[in-house]
């Protein structure tokens, strides 16, 4: 179980870009984080594995407070905490199998893993992940061959290396096609019914909430503006998220 | 209205550009400011020094130039009167005063003599009749042509030496029995140096390299102090020419390949680490925070992420500064020893061109050679291969063919070494020359001759390289055109005609302009205007290469569309390429007037005058260190200075 109390971040320029955010999410939970760009998201999701340092606030995972671990006690939480992002955040340059076994770096020894040394075992399984996300056959490319729908799933395999219990993914579709949206929709779909990871994930489109969350919370300028189920955001609710102005559109 | 017009033009009439500056054009007031300072103090400066524009006027020794002056500061007020009105000004006359000037004094000051060019030209044709009979077969005894001693001396020899030591103790031969050794040449001299200093600077560039990237070290405490320490010690180092270190060396390590491989380092280290934290700073973040949210650590994030992203751009750049070093490393012998440059020097003061000659041939084919394999291995190395296999690649200790290139590289590494000299423990014993040195150098010479005199033959060095670019880069213009694929078209006659300017431009591009001094000065004799034309002749081979590849990038869009029209192929030129072409042209042309300044502070070394006439002539020889000093502070100034000014000016070109 995942709660965040009280989350408050203040970036040294004196942006506040999460204000007092409280929330809890259980194990096994599909949460949909909405909200406008500059809303928050991606400062919180950074903030559940301390990529960015909350300004105050707790965030208790299993029981554990993350806030008041030491730098490397939150290493070996982060190896349990899979990250999927917009720009897929791949090594370009390097082949697909590498980036995909970079997941597993947390758990290999790191006088082997410097020279590019992994076991037979971990190759094994980054072979097996990338069969599942339908890249087997590129596993000996550079990454920046391939499209940025196969980018993204290369993405998720690199995080299903890391045997996640959760996985914060941030705008994981917001790069790419619609139609592609829905495949890697579905990756963490997957992962989260047949794998039980809890997933957190940011996304635009309303319908794509409906189609895949499983709950909900929405963000304004920093603020927890709503909590509840998906089909509970209603015409009131959403104007109150994205403004008067906006208007509902769907995509595919 | 009209009484801020009149306001501003009155502004403008007691201050130039006072009046822009008051109607909110600040950086147009300010240009117009700064182009009178300079304007009126060059006009000034070149009366005083050398009598340029002298005129008689009641018995007052004035310059006419000052009417011209007179003519930019009414201008200046006529353009702030209708900037006032709101109404569009012309800049063409303020410019073409300012071009005027400063052209006439350049011209002067420069000592720019074209009747000379031909008066004689029976000289030149001799140096042409030398370099196409270069000194490499003699006829022995019984009348066989056989290499000359020339070809030997460039190429190396085979000779027998007492057999080297590790020969003896592997047993293959007795103590003191002769073996046949290869003696090598000036030519594999300056190879190595080339190669042994792209080494060495690479390894110290790298820790230099995140010391002056800004975001790395904007993390680290106290690094922003750290960053504009190195950032202004690097930029320093990088100012002062290969061949001013070489004078400096000498006072170290004495000379020998030795200094020429510690001078071709120092620049290369300060020039590679500016170009390694650039592509530091330009990382993408993104996969950082992937794999640090992986849980790795520190070293396992910057071997993941970090080091990926920035071996090929650094292999990429070590490439291109190998093929600079070697260029470098043809002359560094002038002042430093080792290498050919060294050989040049000699064989000129015993008056025969036909020696120069075979060095020169020599020097070409390996810069063009070196030209080409640096730009074929930057290429794979950026762009690298984007195969798709479904094999893993074979690991490099499993392939024969990777170990062989291993020990081959090991084999020459150590070879080159010995053949540079390299004696590290010297550095750390100076000779005695260095400390006397060290302390009269910091202590600059500030009295009003030596700055006066540096001063001018500071200016007379910016003018030559503004000279030689206009020159080169307008000579370039016509030929670049020829050299353009996709201009020439595919006809027998334009592929030759394609072929032979691309060629002409390499084969000129490859020899340094010191070394074209040593032609010109035969020519047109000693001083500014032969170092003049020695920097025109490689901005020609240089700036008509980067020329022909701007045009040949071109959009074909609009050639195709103006094509359509039924447009002469003269019309398509004119209004679909010069469109497209003026932009890159003169930002190239200020690259290269950047680049000129630097090469002309050295072409003095070879009789070819300016600021470098005056270190190796006058300072070093006479070890006036201190004036020396002030030299060399005067040229990191001006030499710094262009370098931001015409990186600031090309970003805004773009
Ligand atoms: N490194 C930073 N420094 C200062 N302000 C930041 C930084 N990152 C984000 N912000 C600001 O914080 C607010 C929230 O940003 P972010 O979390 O990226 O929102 P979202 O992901 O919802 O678009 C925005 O106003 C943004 O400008
Ligand atoms: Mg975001």
């Amino acid at each position: 179980m995942l709660r965040i109390e009280h989350l408050t971040k203040v970036y040294p320029n004196g942006t506040v870009a999460l204000k007092d955010v409280s929330f809890q999410v259980e194990d096994g939970e599909f949460l949909a984080v909405i909200g406008l760009s500059g809303s928050g998201k991606s400062t919180l999701l950074r903030c559940i594995n301390r990529l960015i340092e909350p300004t105050s606030g707790k965030i208790i995972w299993n029981n554990t407070d993350l806030t008041a671990l030491s730098a490397a006690e939150m290493r070996k939480v982060r190896r349990q905490i899979g990250m999927v992002f917009q720009q897929f955040n791949l090594v370009k340059r390097s082949s697909v199998l590498t980036n995909v076994l970079s997941g597993r770096l947390g758990y290999v020894r790191p006088s082997q893993s410097l020279f590019n040394y992994f076991s037979p075992e971990d190759r094994q399984r980054a072979l097996d992940n990338l069969d599942r996300m339908g890249l087997r056959d590129k596993a000996h490319t550079r990454a920046d061959s391939l499209s940025g729908g196969q980018q993204q799933r290369v993405g998720i395999a690199r995080a299903l290396m890391q045997d996640p219990k959760l996985v914060l993914a941030d705008e994981p579709v917001a790069s790419l096609d619609p139609v592609l949206a829905h495949t890697i929709l579905k990756h963490l779909e997957w992962m989260n019914r047949e794998l039980g990871i809890t997933v957190l994930c940011s996304l635009h489109f309303l319908d794509l909430v409906h189609r895949y969350a499983t709950h909900a919370i929405a963000l304004k300028d920093g603020r927890l503006v709503f909590q509840g189920l998906p089909q509970e955001i209603d015409d009131a609710q959403f104007k109150a998220i994205y403004g008067q102005e906006a208007e509902r559109v769907s995509i595919v | 209205m009209k009484s801020s017009s009149t306001l501003s033009a009155l502004f403008s009439l007691l201050v130039p550009g006072a009046g822009q500056f008051y109607l909110g054009k600040r950086g147009r007031g300010a240009l117009i400011f700064l182009a009178a300072l300079v304007q009126g103090y060059l006009i000034y400066w070149a009366l005083d020094n050398f009598k340029i524009g002298q005129v008689t006027v009641a018995n007052l020794q004035t310059s006419w130039l000052w009417l011209l002056f007179v003519l930019f500061w009414g201008w200046n007020v006529y353009d702030a009167y209708r900037h006032a009105q709101g109404r569009r000004s012309i800049s063409w006359p303020g410019l073409l005063v300012i071009a005027l000037v400063v052209y006439f004094i350049a011209w002067q000051t420069t000592d720019v003599r074209l009747d000379r060019l031909v008066t004689r030209f029976g000289n030149a044709l001799k140096i042409g009749d030398d370099i196409i009979h270069p000194d490499l077969v003699t006829q022995n005894e019984s009348g066989a042509w056989v290499p000359s001693e020339n070809f030997y001396y460039i190429f190396g020899n085979i000779v027998p030496k007492p057999a080297p030591a590790w020969l003896v103790s592997l047993g293959l031969v007795k103590e003191g029995v002769e073996v046949p050794t290869f003696e090598a040449g000036k030519i594999i001299e300056t190879i190595a140096l080339g190669l042994i200093s792209t080494i060495f600077s690479v390894i110290f560039a790298i820790p230099f390299s995140f010391l002056a990237a800004r975001n790395i070290m904007s993390r680290v405490p106290d690094g922003t102090v750290i960053y504009y320490v190195t950032r202004t010690f690097l930029n320093v180092m990088r100012a002062v020419d290969t061949l001013i270190w070489g004078l400096i060396v000498v006072l170290w390590v004495g000379p020998g390949p030795f200094a020429g491989v510690l001078a071709l380092t120092i620049h290369s280290i300060a020039a590679l680490a500016k170009l390694f934290s650039e592509e530091i700073e330009h990382i993408d973040s993104g996969p950082i925070e992937a794999i640090t949210a992986t849980g790795a650590n520190l070293f396992q994030t910057i071997r993941y992420a970090v080091v990926p992203q920035i071996v090929p751009p650094f292999l990429g750049y070590t490439l291109l500064r190998w093929d600079i070093n070697m260029r470098s490393a043809t002359i560094v012998g002038f002042v430093a020893g080792g290498g050919i440059g060294f050989f040049i020097v000699e064989t000129i003061r015993k008056s025969g061109y036909t020696q120069y000659a075979a060095a020169l041939w020599a020097v070409a084919i390996v810069i063009i050679i070196v030209d080409y394999v640096s730009a074929k291995w930057r290429e794979r190395v950026l762009v690298g291969t984007t195969r798709v296999t479904t094999e893993p690649p074979r690991p490099f200790y499993k392939s024969l063919r990777a170990w062989f290139y291993i020990v081959v590289g090991m084999a020459v590494f150590v070879y080159f070494w010995q053949l540079c000299e390299i004696d590290l423990k010297q550095l750390l014993n100076p000779a005695p020359t260095l400390a006397p040195f060290v302390a009269n150098f910091v202590s600059l010479n500030l009295s009003p001759e030596v700055v006066s005199t540096v001063v001018r033959e500071m200016i007379v060095t910016i003018f030559q390289a503004l000279l030689a670019t206009t020159l080169g880069a307008l000579v370039a213009i016509p030929f670049s055109f020829l050299a353009a694929r996709n201009l020439t078209g595919r006809s027998c006659l334009s592929s030759w005609v394609y072929y032979l300017t691309r060629s002409l431009f390499n084969l000129l591009r490859s020899i340094e302009a010191l070394m074209y001094v040593a032609i010109f000065f035969y020519w047109v004799s000693f001083g500014n205007f032969a170092g003049m034309l020695a920097l025109a002749i490689t901005t020609f081979g240089l700036v008509g290469k980067l020329f022909s590849e701007a045009i040949e990038n071109i959009d074909s869009g609009p050639l195709e569309a103006i094509t359509a029209t039924g447009a002469t192929r003269l019309q398509t030129i004119v209004y679909g390429v010069l469109p497209q072409i003026i932009p890159p042209f003169v930002s190239y042309s200020i690259y290269q007037w950047d680049i000129n300044v630097r090469m002309a502070t050295i072409v003095g070394f070879a009789g070819g005058g300016g600021i470098g006439s005056l270190l190796y002539n006058e300072y070093f020889p006479f070890s006036s260190y201190r004036s020396a000093g002030t030299a060399v502070a005067a040229i990191v100034i001006v030499v710094a200075v262009m370098d931001f000014a015409s990186a600031k000016i090309r970003e805004k070109m773009v």
